[in-house]
């Protein structure tokens, strides 16, 4: 055989042992759910889910784990009709970014299943009127104090700053109030609120108001008074929640500001879980916190790979069931989300107790609001920026409150219409 | 084996088998890929793979171009991932792509679509159970509260009396006359089937599945009538026409518009408002006129710097090894680490400079200060690789023309600034032009230290001190708020053409192309 043929043979060769490769498509009938978590909430479903297999009949259920929150994130921003997840456990601001982008689908629930929950928490959850997800566990966060270094709860701020100024060279404070969990937006709305400044208005009926902000003169001299020492941080409240966690473990920060997720590591440490919000300036007043949750969130990709209602089942037989919460949440040591299952025996003295804090001074995490850029930033990029235009550069509390109280009322005005 | 100045480990058939497996292979794989992104509908990355496995072939199993057999993986590799993705970058630079406008029209018409059910004011809903009834798709609706039950067709609603259903433990009926409920295998299938499907009630409203277990009573308030490309509103009678920018909008009020929407061309206008809005254009500027600066800062310290190193060391000096090791150290950490550790020995409370100093500067905090802190880094980052190279120049400069000038009477200062500089910046100035342009892209170094920080949201400011037109686009199309990639491909753009042309016109000046002429 000479070589023109060899090579002719050759090419032919290769192009059948290649074509050879492709696999028809199967046409049979998807019948498996993948859902997308983080690298906290997967590997604690997966082992639920392992448990108990039928939770929507004739389906199996894939827990696919992400290395982080913000990977799983960037993964969800970035999924295409072939490999993006049928449902995603992720965070409720996730919801208006991913309805506008339709990348989240919409569902109703019955109302026996509304029931199960505190109606504020779908509001989390609700863009435009539609419903995005189920509620599935909440997040937020509460005060603890150092028995070892102030023996009981304080009654006001004030209590607090003078608590850390008597005991700040005995002790060696490095600071008075620190935020370890949630960082100096979410985590420190406590402590604004403390002061007098909420991202949004609230009438007495619950209802949010519009065209007003807080009270930027009445903040801005709390702050002076309080956080200040003249044009200088008095060292109380950090501008940062840089090894607040750390410092408050060593017993040099009498208070923290702690995350529902991370209460374990306080206990390993000995800590009393003795949570509570953050106290006001007038005592019988707290700080609001946001009280939001995570939500389990239907995507569109589940109607393209043919799984809708079977995912819609997944929804409300396990994510939004008794069952469900308290075989997951004995795992993954979150406040549950639904009603029945935080009576449950099994939920921990630390997670009623950021529930109980919650039911005093919580809001509603309000994505809309929240992540409006209308007034020039949004609260997340706002709010850090003014305890470190303050506390580090010195500016005028007063001053720099007005132009966040402007901010936050725009934004607020500005996302009404995303509600 | 050798012949004609080559050598050839294997020869004969055994190569060319072993050529023809190889490229099989390479085929298989390649045409495995072909068919998964045209199963995804991607058709153009199926067609480029293909079309790269008909080359593979031709050029590596016919006698078609030897050359080419060299350059073939990279020209494929060069338009799969340098050229596609500027054609593409460019291509959306002229697209409304941003938050709310990512998907396609015809995804968004059925996103719509979905969106136009809503439920009954009332809130109705019932426990169902799928099934056939007289061989159609079928629900067996149970309202537990008045205890009704019916079964839904497609067409009609047939009352069930209460004694002729059997109920499980919950009070839902389980069974009926006529009704065959699915069991457990058949639901995989039923899912296609039944979603979406509308089972009758009453003439305003239908029952939609949601979930195999309930059925909500809802109403469809949305109608896209496709001849007309419009939506209307079938309780209001509004309609909503393609606004030309990705959204359907209502006629009266352009503002107000379905979602979602998706990205639709609008040409140049992603460029005109680079130019005329201010939000974009201001701060535009600023960080154009920082990362400039950088940039040629950063050549300038990291040169001099390395250049000053080379020459000290120059000369036969003891332990002169141990210290090339030392300087090139730098160079040889991964400059992640490298900027993750100065980030924190910048921190203000408990960062090591501020310890060492006895200060309190809040590095990350001040504009000024953070951009010190930048320089710092880049120049602790950079001065390695401009050792080594100025090092490796100086012994290229002939020590005849220094021993001449020095004869002639020039000084050290004056052999080094007419003799020894002028060589050097010949030798290195592609390497410097080469640095400037990739500092003026350094997103890593920016990203990591100070974030593009400090930026004063405050006073509505949109990019940072610090934040060099790469990592400023990076924000515009991947920060928490809305994320516009249209315009971040325009920048990109702007970006890539400042870059050429900076290069090509220092190239020039240089003359360095003329030496390859």
């Amino acid at each position: 055989m000479n070589t023109k043929r060899f090579g002719f043979a050759g090419v032919l060769a290769a192009f059948a042992l290649a074509v050879s490769t492709l696999v028809a498509p199967s046409a049979s009938a998807n019948t498996q759910i993948v859902v997308w978590a983080d690298e906290s909430r997967g590997p604690n479903l997966t082992k639920v889910i392992a448990a108990k297999g039928d939770w929507v009949p004739g389906f199996t259920v894939k827990v696919v784990t992400f290395s982080s929150f913000d990977a799983l994130k960037d993964a969800f921003d970035k999924a295409t009709d072939a490999s993006g997840p049928d449902i995603v456990v992720g965070g409720n601001d996730w919801v208006p970014t991913g309805a506008k982008s339709g990348k989240l689908a919409p569902l109703t629930l019955t109302a026996a299943v509304k029931a199960r929950f505190n109606q504020t928490q779908f509001v989390d959850l609700t863009y435009k009127g539609k419903l995005y997800g189920v509620p599935v566990d909440i997040n937020n966060v509460a005060m603890i104090y150092n028995t070892k270094l102030v023996s009981t709860a304080p009654k006001t701020f004030g209590e607090m700053v003078s608590n850390y100024k008597s005991l700040k060279a005995s002790k060696g404070l490095k600071a008075g109030l620190c935020i370890a969990g949630g960082g100096m937006s979410w985590g420190a709305h406590s402590v604004f609120s403390a002061l007098g400044a909420d991202a949004y208005q609230f009438n007495s009926r619950g209802g949010i108001v519009y065209g007003r902000a807080f009270n930027a003169t009445t903040f801005g001299k709390n702050v002076r008074t309080y956080l200040m020492d003249g044009k200088k941080s008095n060292g109380f409240f950090p501008a940062t929640d840089t090894g607040c966690k750390d410092n408050f473990l060593a017993g040099t920060v009498p208070y923290a500001v702690i995350g529902n997720w991370e209460w374990a590591d306080y206990v390993a440490k000995g800590f009393t879980m003795n949570l509570m919000p953050v106290p006001g300036v007038v005592d019988g007043t707290y700080g609001k916190m946001f009280g939001s949750v995570s939500g389990a969130l239907l995507t569109t990709f589940a109607a393209k790979h043919g799984v809708e209602s079977a995912a819609k089942s997944l929804l409300t037989n396990f994510f939004a069931s008794t069952d469900g919460q308290v075989r997951y949440q004995a795992f993954e040591k979150r406040p549950p989300a639904e009603k029945g299952a935080q009576a449950d025996a099994t939920v921990s003295a630390a997670q009623r107790g950021f529930g109980s804090a919650a039911s005093l001074a919580g809001i509603p995490q309000i994505g809309a609001f929240l992540n409006s850029n209308k007034g020039g930033a949004n609260y997340w990029d706002s709010a850090p920026a003014y305890w470190t235009a303050v506390l580090i550069d010195g500016k005028d509390a007063v001053k720099e409150a007005s132009k966040l109280a402007s901010i936050w009322r725009t934004n607020t005005d500005g996302g009404r219409g995303d509600l | 084996m050798t012949g004609k100045n080559m050598t050839y480990l294997i020869r004969g058939k055994v190569a060319f088998v072993i050529k023809v497996i190889f490229v099989t292979l390479i085929a298989s794989i390649l045409l495995l890929l072909a068919q998964s992104a045209f199963a995804q509908r991607e058709y153009v990355i199926s067609g480029f793979l293909a079309i790269s496995v008909l080359l593979l072939a031709l050029t590596y199993l016919s006698k078609i171009s030897i050359p080419l057999k060299f350059f073939i993986p990279g020209i494929l590799l060069l338009t799969a991932f340098v050229i596609g993705p500027i054609l593409y970058t460019v291509t959306m630079s002229g697209f409304n792509y941003k938050t709310g406008n990512i998907i396609s029209k015809e995804e968004a018409i059925v996103q719509i679509k979905v969106r136009a059910i809503e439920a009954a004011p009332s809130g109705l809903s019932f426990d169902v159970k799928l099934g056939r009834y007289d061989g159609e798709p079928a629900i067996l609706a149970s309202d537990i509260n008045t205890s009704e039950y019916f079964i839904s067709t497609l067409d009609a609603r047939i009352p069930l009396v209460a004694s002729s259903v059997t109920l499980n433990e919950f009070g839902v009926a389980v069974e009926a006359p006529n009704f065959a409920p699915l069991n457990d295998s058949e639901f995989a299938t039923a899912d296609k089937e039944f979603t979406g499907t509308r089972f009758a009630f009453d003439d305003q409203y239908f029952i939609a599945l949601e979930g195999f277990e309930a059925g909500v009573v809802s109403q469809q308030v949305l109608e896209f009538i496709p001849e007309k490309d419009q939506f209307k509103n079938l309780l209001t009678g509004a309609i909503y026409t393609d606004n030309g920018r990705g959204n359907y909008a209502l006629a009266e009020d352009k503002g107000v518009i379905l979602e979602p929407g998706w990205r639709a061309p609008i040409w140049f206008e992603n460029y005109v408002n680079i130019v005329s809005d201010p939000r974009v254009r201001e701060p535009l500027i600023r960080v154009f006129i920082w990362t400039v600066a950088f940039a040629f800062l950063t050549v300038l310290t990291t040169f001099a710097l390395g250049l000053l190193l080379a020459l000290a060391l120059n000369k036969p000096i003891r332990g002169r090894r141990i210290y090339r090791s030392i300087l090139v150290l730098p160079y040889a950490m991964p400059s992640v680490m490298s900027i993750l550790i100065w980030g924190g020995m910048f921190n203000t409370e408990f960062g090591a400079i501020n310890t060492l100093l006895g200060t309190d500067i809040a590095w990350f905090s001040d504009p000024n200060f953070a951009r010190v802190a930048v320089i710092l880094v880049n120049l602790w980052l950079g001065f390695p690789y401009f050792y080594l190279i100025s090092s490796g120049s100086l012994q290229a400069i002939p020590s005849e023309l220094m021993e001449a000038a020095a004869i002639d009477g020039a000084n050290p200062r004056q052999i080094f600034r007419k003799i020894t500089l002028p060589l050097l910046l010949q030798i290195l100035s592609p390497l410097l032009i080469a640095s400037f342009a990739f500092n003026f892209n350094n997103f890593n170094l920016i990203f990591l230290l100070t974030g593009g920080g400090p930026r004063n949201e405050l006073d509505g400011e949109i990019a940072g001190a610090t934040d060099i037109l790469i990592s400023y686009t990076y924000k515009i199309a991947f920060g928490s708020g809305t994320q516009d990639l249209g315009l971040a491909s325009a920048i990109s753009l702007i970006i890539f053409i400042l870059v050429a042309s900076i290069s090509l016109y220092s190239l020039r000046k240089s003359k360095v192309l003329e030496t390859f002429a």
